[in-house]
Parts: structure tokens; sequence; C-alpha cells
């Protein structure tokens, strides 16, 4: 069962947070937001999650809260904002009509990149470059989704209630990394590699986190053909492992 | 000169074959996956044989065992006595319509030898106990609430996972309360917060959880858990599926000093054959008889042979004071090897049930790392659940087994 507030902030900060890693890898993205002035969005979800996207010299950055912005955005509920990325309704603008522009062409047009690297047609990843972007990406979205299940989630918390203190390192053996930190039982995503993680789970090639993501592959057969390794506090990847099984019931 | 290390290559050629007919290839504890084989490579799969403190796996490694197939191997792999009684039976009968006197028996052995029981109930694995447990308490308070101290663990029906475990509903844990181990005020409060709701506290008899030095009961803290239990009518439950037999032949409790309601054996009880048992009071036998819960092979004979000689061997050995001195052998040569190489091993719970962990990293990475050299050079241990120690392990097999630390602690 979904949360419509869990599944705003995961949208808010898993899927658009997802979008400086887009600008880093993508050059149609990164073109986008080259930009000679910046601008910022802030979006702001009443009774959810609110964040502050600044985009400018070819790469975007994300703020969480509604701070300084050109253009703010506001939706009048979980439910509202989980729509517009749906592309199911439209945000009410508090602020920034004379920029309005860069949120009709670029910024949509950036969220229609991410959209075809997180929801790929098949024939697109037979392309060997797209694929690893894609599935990179997919790798930020869900370790990101990770912590705001587990500080949001009615049954992530309870898993999350169950961590000890520290870092989980989910990374791809030579690829991408994303640490989730754990203090005092909150989880904050980080979308790079912790140099000294108190828990690691590797996968051993792209095509093993991307079967895994999928659905298509077991993690115990992977973890016995030594497709997947673990090492450090294995509770808490117990309980990050908990989690992922809720990751699949929000991002399906 | 340094020991060959092992290879585990049709072990490997099986797994590939296991994964495509079986989840997981060998799934729950024996497997990869929940059995932290860290790292896997480590790790043999299969077995092919065992004797006394050794089994051997498919590529011929030979380990001297500490894990006792996670508890039932007590006297040794293929103990000649206890096969003796089990294959006389079977040539007598085994599952049949009637079941065979013998269960009788079983139960009147028990019963003179667990302290706290007046009779028995027999089922396979540890986990139909348990369940029989709290169904039991249930029936007779026609309360639901549960008490659980954290870190336990009490078989794999839903009752005993938590909300966030695959396939569990939360109506089917909702009425589960956990305490903090040894927290007395902690459960107090919650007596008092759940006044006439709670049907059971459910305990193993100290801390052996998983992932966690192991914890024995504070000073008085069973006496108090009885008191309260008896004073709120709450059916205190031990499971002492995994401790039993290896801390006091007549049953956990009494090695603690107190008398549970209900006390669940599996485990040692029958040294490998399958037959589990729960054991309880008088004033709750009534209640255990109205309850539909039965099974096709839960009066199997051969097992109950096989499990009164394993308790009649038991007890003319006094074995759990076997146990301890073998442990205490063992972890202190481990501690003192470890010292040598300048590493802190911290060894808790009851020597019998030995809990490893190498304290010099918070993560516990330089630990897996030591068992993995300990079982490539052939020294069965896990990294994060208690060991077992059986009564045949050897002062040779406890020596080759500090010598092997040496290396691994020389290696790391």
């Amino acid at each position: 069962m979904k949360d419509n507030k869990t599944l705003a902030y995961i949208n808010m900060f898993a899927i658009l947070g997802s979008l400086p890693k887009l600008c880093e890898y993508d050059k149609r993205a990164a073109r986008l937001v080259s930009l000679r002035e910046s601008v910022s969005i802030a979006f702001e979800v009443n009774g959810g999650p609110s964040a502050t996207f600044t985009f400018g010299n070819g790469t975007c950055f994300v703020l969480g809260g509604s701070h300084e912005c050109d253009i703010k955005l506001y939706f009048n509920s979980c439910e509202h904002f989980n729509a517009m990325i749906d592309g199911n309704a439209m945000p009410v603008p508090l602020k920034g009509f004379t920029k309005i522009g860069f949120l009709t062409k670029n910024f949509t047009k950036l969220t229609d990149i991410l959209s075809a690297y997180l929801r790929p047609e098949p024939e697109a990843l037979k392309d060997e470059k797209f694929f690893n972007i894609s599935t990179s990406l997919m790798l930020y979205v869900i370790g990101g989704a990770v912590a705001q299940i587990g500080n949001n989630d009615k049954i992530g918390r309870f898993s999350a209630s169950n961590i000890v203190d520290g870092t989980v390192c989910l990374s791809i053996k030579d690829g991408p990394a994303v640490y989730v930190a754990v203090n005092n039982h909150v989880m904050t995503a980080h979308l790079e590699k912790n140099a000294e993680p108190r828990a690691v789970m590797q996968f051993a090639d792209m095509h093993t986190a991307r079967d895994l993501f999928d659905g298509n592959v077991n993690a115990m057969d992977c973890i016995g053909k030594q497709k997947i390794t673990l090492c450090g506090m294995i509770s808490m990847l117990d309980n990050v492992n908990r989690i992922l099984d809720r990751v699949a019931v929000y991002l399906a | 000169m340094a020991r060959k290390l092992n290879d585990y290559t049709k072990s490997r050629e099986i797994f590939d074959r296991a994964v495509k007919v079986i989840p997981s290839g060998v799934y729950g504890h024996l497997g990869p996956g929940e059995g932290c084989f860290i790292p896997v490579e480590a790790f043999p799969f299969f077995a092919e044989r065992a004797k006394g403190s050794y089994f051997w796996d498919v590529d011929g490694n030979r380990f001297i065992d500490y894990m006792c197939a996670y508890g039932p191997n007590i006297m040794g792999y293929n103990d000649e006595e206890i096969d003796e009684a089990a294959r006389k039976q079977l040539e007598k009968c085994n599952c049949t319509t009637s079941p065979s006197h013998i269960m009788v028996d079983f139960a009147e052995l028990l019963v003179d030898t667990v302290a706290s029981a007046d009779w028995a109930f027999f089922a396979k694995n540890g986990n139909d106990v348990t369940t029989l447990a709290i169904m039991t308490a249930r029936a007779h308070t026609r309360r639901k609430k549960i008490v659980f101290f954290k870190g336990y663990y009490h078989g794999v029906s839903p009752w005993t996972q938590k909300i966030d475990y695959s396939g569990v509903l939360e109506e089917e844990v909702c009425n589960n309360i956990y305490v903090d181990w040894n927290d007395l005020d902690g459960l107090k409060r919650v007596f008092a917060e759940n006044k006439g709701q709670i049907a059971a506290v459910i305990s193993q008899p100290y801390m052996h959880g998983n992932f966690m030095d192991n914890e024995m009961p504070a000073e008085g803290f069973w006496k108090s858990v009885r008191e309260l239990c008896t004073k709120n009518g709450t059916v205190l439950v031990i499971d002492d599926v995994r401790a039993g037999f290896r801390l006091d032949i007549a049953g956990s409790d009494h090695y603690f000093g107190f008398e549970a309601d209900l006390i669940c054996f599996c485990k040692a009880l029958a040294n490998g054959y399958n037959v589990s048992a729960l054991c309880g009071k008088n004033f709750l036998k009534n209640t255990v008889s109205g309850i539909s819960y039965t099974g096709s092979y839960w009066m199997s004979a051969e097992p109950f042979a096989a499990g009164i000689a394993c308790i009649n061997k038991m007890r003319r050995l006094d074995l759990p004071k076997i146990l301890m001195e073998k442990g205490k052998t063992l972890t202190e040569g481990l501690k003192a090897t470890a010292e040598k190489h300048g590493y802190d091993l911290r060894v808790s719970g009851a020597p019998s049930l030995f809990y490893l962990r190498i304290a010099n990293d918070d993560s516990l990475m330089l630990h897996q790392r030591w068992i993995a050299e300990m079982v490539k050079r052939g020294v069965y241990l896990t990294n994060h659940h208690n060991h077992f120690i059986n009564y045949a392990l050897s002062d040779e097999d406890i020596k080759e087994t500090i010598e092997i630390a040496d290396e691994a602690f020389r290696v790391l």
C-alpha cells in the first residue's frame, strides 16, 4: 500500500533529486541548464516536502526546503504534487511569471529526458551508453527512495527504527555508488561513494544491478553466485533490504 | 607451514543447478544469504558426509564444525548409540496409523528430565512448538497480546515475524509488543499499559540474538519476570529451542532458577532426528488438549527412539557441564590467540553456545575477514550467530582450531 505523503517525498528527493546526476551524465540535459544566469525553482507542497532546485552552468543543485528562488510553485496537497509528477496536474505558480519560460520549456524537457531513462523503452536499453546512464540513475533514485521511505512510510519507519547509526553504501563495481547515512534512525541519501561505510552492498556489474532493479533475478541467487557482495554490519543491510522491498511498491 | 586453503568447485557447480530448481539455491539459515556467508567464496555450500565433530563437503574439505547444524548435533554426528536406537525402531515401525507406544516413554522421560514439565507434546520443528505455546497462552487467557524481547527469534510463522517482513500482514503482528532485553522497568510499563491484555511473555533463556554480543539475564531479572507474569495471569513461555540441554539437562529455566509455564525444545532433543517438544505445567494441559494441532509426521517413532537415547546419554554424562568446559577451553584459547596478534576478540553467551565478535572495528568487516580465513582453513564458524559445542569435539580438535586461529589472525 502506498502512502501519498511518502510518495511525494520520493518524487521530490529521489526522482527530482536525481536531476543533478542527470545533468552530469547527459549532455542534452546539461545544455538545457547551461544558463547565463542561474534559475531556481522552489516546490512547496502543503503537508508535504519542499525543496529548491537551482539550475545554471550546466548543473543542478538541490536544497531541502523552500528558499530564495526565481520561481515558486505551490501544491495544495501531496496528491496534487504526485499528480503533477505523473503529468496529470499543474502547479500553482506563486512567483516568477517572468521566468516561466524556463519552467515550461527547459525544465519540462529535462524531466522528459529523466523519464526516458527511468522508464526506458526496451529498444533504448540496447544502447550501452543509454543502458549505463539509465541503470546509474535508477541506483540513485533507489538510494534516495530508501531514505524517504525509511523516514516517512509507516512500515519503512519500523525498519529504520531497527537500523543502528552509520552509513550503508549501495554500489555497482567500478561504477556509481549511493550511500544512506543513518543517524538516530533518520536516513539521508547521498549520491556518492562513502569512504568508510559501515555496511556495503555491491553489485558485480551494471547488468546484475539492472536485472535486480527490474526484478529479473533473485537477490539470494545473486549472493550465492557472488554477483552481489555484502559486508560489514549486516543487520543494517538486512533492514535496508526490507525498505528496498517497499521501494518496489512505490516505484512500480 | 601454511595450511592449504579449501577449494569449493563442486559446491559451486551444484549451486548452479540448485538455483534453477530451488528458490535461492539453498534457502534459509543454511544458505549463503541468510547464513551470512561473508565473503561467499570462503564457504562451502553442500555436505557429503559427517562424523563426530566434523563434516566433509562435496569437494572433500573437512571442517571442525562449530555450528553443529545450527544446534541439533549435540553428541556428535552419527552417534552410534543414538543411531542404533533409531535404526532398531525403524525396523519395527516409524510412521504408522497408531503411534508407537514409545511416544509415551519419550514423554515420561521428558517429564522426568525437565524440571518444569508435567506433560510433553511432540511435533517436528521449533516453530511448531513455539506456535503451539502462543496458541495455548491465548486460548488459556483469552487475551491477544504477546510480549517479545528485542533480538528474539522464535521461528518463522507470521506471528514471530515483523511488520516489514515480506508476506507478513500488519494484522498478524499488531498484537506483538517489543521490550528491550533485561529492561524490567520497560516490561513493567508494558504490563501497566496493557492491563489484562497480555496473553504471554515469550523469551529465550538469555539474549542469544544474532548480530550482537549475547547477554545473560541481569541479577533478579527472571525472578521479577516470573512474578510479573504470575501476578498478571500471563503465561511465561521459554523458547529453549536453541539453548536447550546445552545449559542444563533440566531446562534453561532451571539453570536460571525459575519455572516456565511452557518450554519449547527442538534442535538438541534427538541429536539431529526430527522432533520437537512443547512441555508445560499441568494447569495448561487441558487447554492444549482443546487446540486443533497436528501434523503428518509428528508421531513418527524413529525420532522418538533417537530422542530417548539422546536424553538418556546426556543425563548419564551430565552433558551440559562437559560442553561448558569444552567451550571454555576453546574460547579462552581463541581469545588469547587473538590478543597475541593484537585483536580484541569478544566472547559472549554461555561457553557451550559461544558468540564471537572482533571488536577492533565497528563495521565487523575485520571480524568477517577473520571468520573467512578460519573457514577456508577448515574451521566452520559463522559470522553473526552463536556457535554450538558438541560432545564429540576433542581436545585435539580444540588444539587444531586454535592453531588455525593463529594462522588466520596472522594473515589478516
